[in-house]
């Protein structure tokens, strides 16, 4: 659907965070270890990573930012670890059953046409009922 | 179509805004790389991603950007 690039994209939640399920959606270049790093001069693919992955099987590919700091701990960027604590504290629901990262790009367009209804369509098939994005 | 609810963790407000988002926190001072906090530093992890989940509650406020600051961070 497109949209007025003048409106803003709410969607309203009058649910609680403790009946909800969350995803993480980030486009700091996070992937699994087992799959295809991104390019990291420009890709506009995305990885889907399982809902209850551990931080420790992640890491970054990116070449646009200082990513010392999440090789170490992803969680700097891409809070899992910290989700799955907060879904054994009753904070949240639970974890959306994908979390989706993508990488750098500067094909805006490709980005806005393909890459985003993408990710899209991945975490409305995750079963969250909310989600949280990162950049790097 | 059914959309989905989200929030944003951005530590770059100014290029943020230009894209309206529906809810989004800004940790000031914090970096690229270490949006959420540095490496190790989970109890500050868990504070900017709670705050950022109850953005979720409460009034909403459609593309403003929300500053946090987490006097803990020491520049994270």
């Amino acid at each position: 659907m497109l949209m007025s690039r003048r409106c803003v994209p709410f969607t309203p939640f009058d649910g609680t965070l403790s009946e909800s399920m969350v995803a993480l959606v980030s486009n700091a270049g996070v992937h699994l270890k087992s799959q295809q790093p991104f390019n990291p001069e420009g890709d506009n693919s995305l990885r889907v990573v399982p809902g209850d992955v551990k931080g420790a099987e992640l890491m970054v590919t990116h070449s646009h930012y200082d990513h010392a700091d999440a090789d170490r701990d992803i969680n700097c960027v891409f809070p899992i670890d910290r989700l799955r604590e907060f879904r054994q504290e009753g904070l949240i629901g639970g974890l959306g059953d994908k979390h989706v990262g993508f990488g750098y790009s500067l094909n805006l367009k490709e980005t806005y046409e393909v890459t985003a209804p993408q990710v899209a369509d991945a975490i409305e098939r995750s079963k969250a009922d909310l989600v949280v994005l990162t950049a790097g | 179509m059914r959309g989905l609810p989200t929030v944003l963790i951005t530590v770059v407000p100014e290029e943020s805004a230009l894209m309206r988002p529906p809810r989004a926190l800004y940790p000031v001072g914090f970096r690229l790389g270490c949006s959420l906090g540095g490496p190790g530093q989970d109890t500050l992890q868990r504070r900017v991603l709670l705050d950022a989940l109850n953005l979720f509650l409460g009034p909403p406020d459609p593309g403003k950007i929300r500053e946090m600051r987490y006097p803990e961070s020491g520049g994270a």
